[in-house]
């Protein structure tokens, strides 16, 4: 395995981590599996796509706007459709239910945007860094930088401000949080917002990087799900190792293997990785590992 | 000696279930071809949703992969027949059906030791992974073919329309199937796996031998699965992996189960034949906005009901039962 297939691996790995940490925060404090976090990942793409074709906004100057636009849309999908479904129904129907504004928004997306592949090209889209031997476009280490500063700051916020502290202390113990006055549903809501936040943000840092189009949410669903249940359920630790992990299994299956085969790798490691450790590699034993 | 299945419900099911049957049988001389396709998607999609119902319904073991049966099931026919050139038709049809049974029979088995120790959530994932890694072997390995796609036997009799003989035979496995499931639901078996559901852990300790139970419910409905993919494969007479390994497989059993009621054996059959008629017959037309509105209909579904149709029936009879109790004091 050369270097430069490590880089490589790396960068993508970025992007697995930071499409899936949303993902794990909203299964690890809510119990919810967001089939539609592929779908919210392509939004943001989306959303950076048209800011940066019909304005001329640069896609990292837009980051931050589509990072709030997708924390209200979370909030709200939170407050008026999961909520009612996870109390009336089961955390399994609420899979469902996600799963069906996946189908939504993947066939809303393909109306607006037709089919075809988009992908963000800022006008630094074809410049490069060289060290030494390995060559790293100059979009893709804005993609990893990016990622790994996101994480660190959602790092930082759950372990240092009164936010993730009762964040923390809700995927914990619902019950004796809201007795010591955290008001629950709130605290979902802005989990559901901070989660839909970084999928946007994963989708134009996975714009920025490679194309896209609308049936790809599946595969970032997926990805999501793979990444979770390596790195651990909750912790944006475990999105970042699990997603280096796949990003570089993936690159180096893809080269030592051959190109069809990184996807089953993928699934077979998922598969082992639940047998012999399902709570994942860094995991919290939250409400859906548990 | 005693019967496989007992109790009055058992046989009133047993009952309903061959008229249903025969009715069912008598609809393609009614109808057009186009409408004996549907009849066809519907009789599968039942099918199908009540194998997946043996674990999934009963023991609340949702699987999120049954497609791996379905192409596995596929493929296995698929791979045998060419490998048994010159048989009769008939014959090869049939050994090959019954060898894809025991084969995704012995594949259940295998991957429920490590899989089925996971609960809820995590069983899910991990039978979407097992889905996966079936279908990116079949397709990536060369010899499987399938990528490349297989022919399978022409086994539809002369003098029969392709499209009846299809729906009659789908009809007669879903029967097959419906009853396998009737006598599992009646049996000691469906017991243990209905106590699973509501809480295994108790079960256990009440001496319920849970995992063997979960084991042999996986094997059935993995086995049943596999039945409907060899006919379905046949139906289609060229597979590849893309065609039998299909997602919506995966989760539109699931759906129907929902729509129908979760649990029961007439809620997915229900639940298969209302989506069918909305998909194909109500919205056929509208190509640009079909997965719109299925998913719309999903997430109204989960959000109205979310005990399903029979949900909302059972309810209904629950207050009428305590309304007669009422005025009888």
């Amino acid at each position: 395995m050369t270097l430069q297939t490590l880089v490589d691996g790396l960068v993508l790995g970025g992007l697995f981590s930071l499409s899936a940490v949303g993902f794990s925060l909203l299964f690890g404090v809510l119990g919810v599996v967001n089939l539609a976090h592929g779908a919210f990942v392509l939004i943001g793409g989306y959303a950076a796509w048209t800011l940066l074709d019909r304005f001329g906004i640069d896609p990292l100057l837009a980051l931050p706007l589509i990072m709030l636009g997708m924390f209200c849309l979370g909030y709200a999908f939170q407050r008026t459709v999961i909520q009612w479904a996870t109390k009336r129904a089961s955390l399994l129907a609420s899979m469902l239910l996600t799963f069906g504004f996946a189908l939504m928004i993947r066939n809303a997306l393909v109306l607006i945007y037709s089919p075809d592949f988009k992908s963000v090209t800022p006008a630094y889209a074809f410049d490069s860094l060289s060290f030494g031997e390995v060559t790293v476009g100059l979009t893709r280490v804005a993609a990893l930088v990016v990622s790994v500063v996101l994480l660190a700051l959602l790092a930082a916020m759950l372990r240092y401000t009164s936010l993730g502290r009762t964040i923390r202390a809700t995927a914990q113990q619902e019950q004796a949080a809201a007795l010591c006055g955290v008001n629950i549903r709130h605290v979902f809501a802005l989990t559901a917002g901070v989660s839909a936040a970084f999928a946007g943000a994963a989708g134009v840092a996975i714009g920025l990087v490679m194309p896209f189009s609308p049936p790809d949410e599946t595969l970032w669903t997926i990805n999501a799900f793979v990444v979770v249940t390596l790195g651990g359920i909750g912790s944006p630790a475990g999105a970042l190792v699990g997603g280096l992990i796949l990003g570089v299994i993936n690159t180096a299956t893809a080269q030592l293997v051959g190109a069809a085969f990184p996807n089953a790798m993928m699934f077979l490691l998922l598969v082992l990785m639940l047998v012999v450790r399902p709570a994942g590699l860094l995991g919290n034993s939250f409400k859906g590992s548990r | 000696m005693k019967l496989f299945v007992s109790g009055r419900q058992a046989w009133v099911s047993i009952g309903v279930t061959l008229a249903g049957t025969l009715l069912f049988a008598l609809l393609p001389l009614l109808l057009s071809p186009y409408g004996v396709r549907v009849g066809q998607l519907f009789v599968l999609a039942a099918g199908l949703a009540v194998a997946w119902t043996v674990l999934g319904g009963f023991s609340g073991y949702w699987s999120f992969g049954n497609a791996a049966f379905v192409g596995t099931g596929a493929f296995t026919a698929a791979l045998l027949q060419l490998a048994l050139p010159g048989w009769p038709a008939g014959s090869a049809f049939m050994v090959a059906l019954v060898a894809a049974m025991l084969l995704n029979g012995l594949l259940a088995l295998a991957i429920a030791w490590p899989i089925l120790r996971l609960r809820g959530i995590y069983f899910a994932i991990a039978m979407l992974g097992v889905s996966q890694v079936c279908f990116e072997l079949v397709s990536n390995i060369d010899s499987l073919r399938g990528a490349l796609g297989v022919n399978l036997m022409d086994i539809v009799p002369r003098g029969v329309r392709p499209e009846r003989f299809y729906y009659w035979a789908l009809l007669l496995a879903t029967l097959v199937i419906v009853l396998v499931a009737i006598a599992v639901r009646h049996s000691k078996l469906g017991y243990g796996l209905l106590a699973i559901r509501e809480d295994e852990d108790t079960a256990r300790m009440l001496g319920v031998p849970t995992t063997r139970y979960k084991m042999i419910a996986f094997v059935i409905s993995a086995m049943l699965t596999a039945m409907m993919g060899v006919i379905y494969a046949h139906n289609l007479g060229y597979i590849t992996a893309n065609s039998v390994y299909r997602g919506d497989f995966n989760l539109n059993v699931i759906v129907y189960s929902l729509l129908g009621g979760m649990g029961t054996i007439i809620g997915p059959i229900i639940g298969a034949g209302i989506m069918t008629y909305v998909t194909q017959v109500l919205l056929g037309d509208l190509l640009d906005t079909h997965m719109f509105i299925t998913g719309l209909l999903i997430a109204v579904l989960v959000l109205a009901a979310p005990n399903g149709l029979y949900g909302i029936y059972d309810n209904y009879r629950l207050r009428m039962r305590r309304r007669k109790q009422e005025t009888q004091r």
